[in-house]
C-alpha cells in the first residue's frame, strides 16, 4: 500500500468521525412535553414569550429571572433562568432556551433571542446562565 | 386613495435614477466583458481583448458610480430611500457613515463587487498570457454578483435587491398611512445604524474581510483557466502571490472580527465559534491549505505530486466564500425565516453556488486525465510530504467546522430536526484543539526538513536543542500557571515548539535574513496566537462570583448556585478576585449610559482605576450593553453590565408616592424602618415664615428626623407642620436619592409624641447594576502573535513578488 492510500484512509476515517460526532453532539429541538418526560436531560426548546403572563425579575431580592414560554406545540411553561434578564427581552420575537426539568421545574441555562428583523437582519443574542459549581 | 395617484413633493429622485442606470450598465458591461474575453480566448484576437478591457472598465466605472451614489444618498440623509432609512439617521456621526454603507445586504454585496473591480483591474495588467481566460471567469462572477443589485422581476421571480429602492416601494412599508401625505419625505427620520456597529472596528473590519473574500477569486480564476487551457503547472507561479495576499488579508479580516467581538460584544471572549465567525474562518483554512499545496508543486515543478488536491482546494476556497455568503446572508442560520431579506435572494445565491460548484467540478473531471502526476512514492523525510499532510489537516479541520455550522442546511435538505450542539464551544474545541496540536507540530518540525530528501541524523541534531528548550519552558509554565488540563498542556508544548523551532530556523539557517524569513516569522506568529488563545481562553477567570452574602439559592435547591453575575448597589464595595470593586454612579453621554465601576487592587491600593461599561440606547433597535476593558501588560480585566434598572433608560420618571409607614416617636427616641435606623433628633420652630407666606402668629414646627442606613450615610429630613387659621398644613421634606418623603402630621401635646407619614416613590428603584467581570491572562501574546503572523506573511509575499 502506498503512503497516499494510508493518508486517504486516515482522512476518510477522520471525516466519518467528524460526521458522527456532530450528529452525536447535536441536540434536538423539542417541546416541553418531551423535556418533562426526560428530566435532568438538557433540551433546546423553541418558543415565543407569552406577552400576557407575568415576567419576574427582582435582582435585589433574587437573581433568578422567570417567564412563561409557549412552545411550538402551544404548551405554556414557567421557565426559570439562572441569570440576569437579557436586555430587551420583551422585544424578542422568538426564543430558543436550553435547559432541563429539575424537580418538575424547567431550569434554563441559556437563552437565545431572535430579535425583530430590523435588528441587524435578525441578529441573535445569546445569554448564558451563571455556572453552578 | 391609491398611493400611486399621489404626486409626491420633496423627494430626491435623481440620485436613485442615476444609481439605477449605473446598476444596469454595470450588469450589462460585465456580461459583455465576459463575452468579449470568451471570444478573445477562442480567436486569440487582440480586438476582442481590447473590447473586453473596455467593457470591464465601463463596468468598473459604473460600480464606482453605484457606490458614490449610494453614499451620496446616505450622506445627505435622503430617507425616502429604503437603504438610507434602514441603515442611517441624521444624528449619526460622520465616521460611521461608511459603516451604514455596508450594514445592509445590498451594500455588502456592493462592497464585495467594488473590491473585485479593484482586483480585476490589477489582474488585467498582470495576467499577460492568462488575461483572456482569467478575465472571462472573473467577469462571469461579476455578472452574477451585480445581478444581486438589479431588483427586477423576470417571469415573476425577483432578481436581486436594489439599493436604490424608495421607502414607499418597500412591500413591508408601502401601505402605511404616511405615504398618503405628498410631503412625507420631509417627515421621515432614518432608523439608525445598529449601535453594535458603531465601533471603530466596524469601520475597518468589513472592508478588510470583503477584500479577503474578493482575493479568493483570483486564484480560483487561475485554477479554472489552467484547467481550460491545460496549463497545469504554469498557473501556480502567478497564482501564488495572490493566494498569499488573500491569506494575509482574509486572515487579518477574521482576526479583526475577533477583536471586535472582544471589544464590543458581551461574548466574553475573542472567539466563540459563532456561525458567522466560522463562515469566514473556514475559507481561510482552505486558503492556507491551497497556498501550501501550491508551494509544494511550485518547488517540484518537474514532478508535481499533488496537483489534483491543489486544484480542488484552490477552487473550493472560492466556493466556500460563496457558501459562507449564503449561510450568513440567507437567514438559514436563524431558526425561522422571519428575516427581511429579498425574497429571491437565497434562491439566487443557491443558483450562483451550484453553477460554480457543478461547472468547476465538471471541468476538473473532464480534464482529470491530462493533469500530470508522478507515480513515484513521496519521500517520508521530505518537507513536501509533511506540508501535504499539513494541508490535509487544515482541510479536515475546516470540514469539521463547516459541517457543524451547516446543521440548519442539513435540516433544510434532509428534513431533519437537529439542533446545534448545546455546548458549541466544547464541541468545536474537542476537535479543533487536537487539529491545532497536529498543525503546530508539523509547522515546528516541517521547516527544518529539506525538499526531496533529508538526512535523519543531521535532522535530529538540528531540531534537538530548540525542542528540549520548548519542553523545559512548557513544564515551567505549566507549574507556574498551575495548568491542569492535559490536552492544553500538549497544545502549549506544540505551540512552544512552533515558536522556538521556527525562531531557531530563522536565526540559524536563514541567518536572520528578514527577506527570506517570511514563512518562519509567520509561523512564529501562528504559534503565539495558539499560545495566547490557550492562555487567555483556557485560563480565563470570572471574578464576579457572587460573594455578596445575598441568598441566591433557588427554592428547593440544595447546593449554592454560584452566579457569575454580581449585584452591586451604588457606593457598595465588594471583593472580586484580587480587587475591591464599587459602583460609583452613572452618567448619560449622548446615546450611551456609562456606569462607573471602580477597581482597587487589594495588595497594592495605589493601583486603582475606573472602568465605564456602557449601555447604548437606541429607540429603534433596543439597548445594547458594551463592555469596557482595562489592559495590563500581562492580562486584561473585562467588565460589562448585564442588567440595570429599566428606569435608567427613561428621561423623566414620574413620581408615584405611596405610604409605607406611619410613625409615632418622641424626641431623642429611635426606631427602625428597614433598612434605616430612624432617630428623631430634634424639634425647632426656626422656620423662615415669610418663605411660606405665613404671618407671625401662625405656628410652624420643624422636626429633624435622621435616617441612618447603618452603613455609611445619614440622611436628614426636616418636615414642617403649619397651623394657619386653625387649619393644618404639611410641608413635606423629600430625598431624591432615597425616593422618600416625610410629612409631620401631628404632635401630641400630652406625651410629646410626634406623628409622621413616610411615603416612598414606587417608581424610584435603588441604583444598582448587575455586572460580570473576567480576567483574560496573557491575551497580549495573542495580539502580538496576530501582528507577527501578518508581518511574516507580508514579507513572504513581498519576497515572492520581488523574485518573480
Amino acid at each position: 500500500m502506498k503512503k497516499i492510500h494510508i493518508i486517504a484512509i486516515v482522512i476518510i476515517a477522520i471525516s466519518v468521525g467528524v460526521i458522527i460526532s456532530t450528529i452525536a453532539d447535536s441536540s434536538t429541538y423539542t417541546g416541553f412535553e418531551i423535556a418533562k418526560l426526560n428530566p435532568d436531560t438538557e433540551f433546546q426548546v423553541v418558543g415565543v414569550l407569552n406577552p400576557e403572563s407575568e415576567m419576574t425579575y427582582n435582582p435585589e431580592v433574587s437573581p433568578f429571572f422567570s417567564f412563561y414560554l409557549i412552545d411550538k406545540e402551544g404548551k405554556e411553561e414557567l421557565v426559570k433562568f439562572n441569570g440576569s434578564k437579557p436586555q430587551d427581552f420583551e422585544r424578542s420575537d422568538q426564543i430558543v432556551i436550553t435547559g432541563q426539568y429539575v424537580q418538575g421545574e424547567f431550569i434554563a441555562s441559556k437563552i437565545l433571542m431572535k430579535c425583530p428583523s430590523k435588528y441587524n437582519n435578525g441578529q441573535e443574542v445569546e445569554v448564558k446562565a451563571g455556572q453552578e459549581s | 386613495m391609491d398611493s400611486t395617484d399621489i404626486e409626491y413633493i420633496g423627494e430626491h429622485l435623481l440620485p436613485g435614477q442615476l444609481g439605477n442606470i449605473f446598476v444596469a450598465i454595470a450588469f450589462f458591461a460585465s456580461f459583455f466583458a465576459m463575452f468579449s474575453y470568451f471570444k478573445a480566448l477562442k480567436s486569440k484576437e487582440e480586438s476582442w481583448q481590447n473590447l473586453g478591457r473596455l467593457f470591464f472598465r465601463i463596468h468598473s466605472l459604473s460600480v464606482a458610480g453605484i457606490a458614490l451614489t449610494l453614499f451620496y444618498i446616505i450622506f445627505n440623509h435622503y430617507f425616502e430611500y429604503n437603504y438610507a432609512y434602514q441603515h442611517s439617521s441624521t444624528e449619526l456621526p460622520l465616521r460611521y457613515m461608511l459603516s451604514c454603507f455596508w450594514e445592509g445586504q445590498e451594500g455588502s454585496f456592493l462592497l464585495w463587487i467594488f473590491w473585485h473591480v479593484v482586483l480585476g483591474n490589477i489582474l488585467i495588467h498582470t495576467a499577460r498570457s492568462w488575461e483572456y481566460s482569467t478575465m472571462m471567469i472573473f467577469s462571469s462572477v461579476q455578472v452574477l454578483l451585480t445581478s444581486m443589485l438589479l431588483g427586477v422581476y423576470v417571469f415573476g421571480i425577483k432578481i436581486g435587491s436594489n439599493p436604490f429602492m424608495l421607502l414607499r416601494e418597500n412591500p413591508e412599508m408601502m401601505n402605511i398611512p404616511l405615504f398618503r401625505n405628498p410631503n412625507y419625505a420631509s417627515l421621515i427620520e432614518g432608523s439608525g445604524l445598529n449601535p453594535l456597529l458603531q465601533n471603530y472596528w466596524m469601520t475597518i473590519h468589513p472592508p478588510t474581510l470583503f477584500l479577503g473574500f474578493a482575493s479568493t477569486l483570483i486564484p480560483f480564476c487561475y485554477a479554472v483557466a489552467a484547467l481550460i487551457e491545460k496549463r497545469h503547472i504554469e498557473w501556480l507561479k502567478p497564482a501564488l502571490p495572490w493566494t498569499f495576499f488573500g491569506i494575509l488579508i482574509l486572515g487579518t479580516g477574521v482576526l479583526m472580527g475577533g477583536a471586535w467581538a472582544y471589544e464590543a460584544l458581551s461574548f466574553g471572549g475573542f472567539w466563540a465559534w459563532d456561525p458567522v465567525e466560522n463562515a469566514s474562518l473556514v475559507p481561510w483554512l482552505f486558503f492556507v491549505g491551497a497556498g501550501h499545496l501550491m508551494l509544494i508543486n511550485r518547488n517540484k515543478k518537474s514532478e508535481p505530486t499533488s496537483l489534483n488536491s491543489t486544484y480542488l482546494v484552490t477552487i473550493f476556497t472560492f466556493l466556500l466564500i460563496l457558501y459562507s455568503t449564503y449561510l450568513t446572508r440567507s437567514g438559514i442560520l436563524g431558526e425561522t425565516s422571519v428575516h427581511s431579506f429579498a425574497d429571491g435572494m437565497p434562491g439566487q445565491l443557491i443558483f450562483f453556488l451550484s453553477l460554480y460548484v457543478l461547472g468547476s467540478l465538471a471541468l476538473f473531471i473532464y480534464r482529470y486525465k491530462s493533469i500530470p502526476s508522478v507515480k513515484e512514492e513521496e519521500v517520508f523525510l521530505s518537507r513536501e510530504f509533511w506540508m501535504l499532510i499539513g494541508s490535509f489537516v487544515l482541510v479536515i479541520s475546516a470540514f469539521q467546522i463547516i459541517f457543524t455550522t451547516s446543521i440548519p442546511v442539513i435540516n433544510a435538505v434532509f428534513g431533519t430536526n437537529m439542533a446545534p450542539p448545546i455546548d458549541a464551544i466544547d464541541h468545536f474545541n474537542s476537535w479543533q484543539v487536537p487539529f491545532a496540536i497536529v498543525i503546530a507540530i508539523l509547522m515546528a518540525f516541517g521547516q527544518f526538513l529539506s525538499y526531496k530528501k533529508t538526512d535523519p541524523k543531521k535532522y535530529v541534531i538540528k531540531v534537538l536543542p530548540a525542542s528540549v528548550l520548548s519542553l523545559v519552558l512548557t513544564i515551567s509554565l505549566i507549574l507556574l500557571l498551575k495548568l491542569a488540563s492535559i490536552i492544553l498542556m500538549v497544545l502549549m508544548f506544540a505551540s512552544m515548539l512552533t515558536i522556538l523551532l521556527n525562531a531557531n530556523y530563522f536565526i540559524r539557517i536563514l541567518k536572520g535574513k528578514i527577506k527570506n524569513g517570511g514563512a518562519s516569522i509567520a509561523h512564529v506568529g501562528f504559534g503565539l496566537i495558539i499560545l495566547g488563545s490557550l492562555l487567555s481562553a483556557g485560563m480565563k477567570e470570572v471574578i464576579s462570583i457572587n460573594s455578596s452574602g445575598i441568598d441566591i439559592r433557588m427554592e428547593g435547591e440544595e447546593k449554592d448556585a454560584n452566579l457569575e453575575n454580581i449585584l452591586l448597589y451604588k457606593n457598595d464595595t465588594l471583593r472580586m478576585g484580587n480587587y475591591l470593586v464599587s459602583y460609583v454612579g452613572k452618567e448619560k453621554q449622548g446615546i450611551n449610559i456609562l456606569y462607573e465601576v471602580h477597581y482597587t487592587d487589594r495588595d497594592n491600593p495605589d493601583i486603582n482605576f475606573s472602568l465605564f461599561p456602557r449601555i447604548q440606547l437606541n429607540k429603534n433597535m433596543g439597548n445594547v450593553p458594551e463592555p469596557d476593558t482595562k489592559h495590563f501588560l500581562h492580562k486584561d480585566l473585562f467588565t460589562h453590565v448585564t442588567y440595570v434598572n429599566e428606569t435608567d433608560f427613561e428621561e423623566n420618571v414620574t413620581k408615584d408616592y405611596e405610604v409605607i409607614d406611619t410613625l409615632k416617636i418622641k424626641k431623642g427616641d429611635s426606631t427602625i424602618i428597614p433598612p434605616y435606623l430612624v432617630h428623631l433628633n430634634g424639634i425647632s420652630n426656626d422656620v423662615p415664615k415669610e418663605h411660606y407666606g405665613l404671618k407671625d402668629d401662625d405656628i410652624a414646627i420643624k422636626a429633624i428626623l435622621l435616617f441612618d442606613n447603618m452603613h455609611d450615610s445619614i440622611y436628614s429630613f426636616e418636615p414642617i407642620l403649619v397651623i394657619k387659621d386653625s387649619r393644618l398644613f404639611y410641608v413635606h421634606d423629600e430625598s431624591e436619592e432615597l425616593g422618600i418623603r416625610i410629612a409631620l402630621t401631628g404632635i401630641n401635646p400630652e406625651n410629646g409624641e410626634m406623628s409622621f407619614v413616610i411615603e416612598k416613590d414606587k417608581n424610584k428603584k435603588e441604583d444598582f447594576i448587575i455586572m460580570k467581570a473576567a480576567i483574560f491572562p496573557f491575551i497580549n501574546v495573542l495580539w502580538i502573535g496576530c501582528v507577527i503572523m501578518i508581518i511574516g506573511t507580508a514579507i513572504a509575499i513581498y519576497n515572492r513578488i520581488r523574485k518573480s
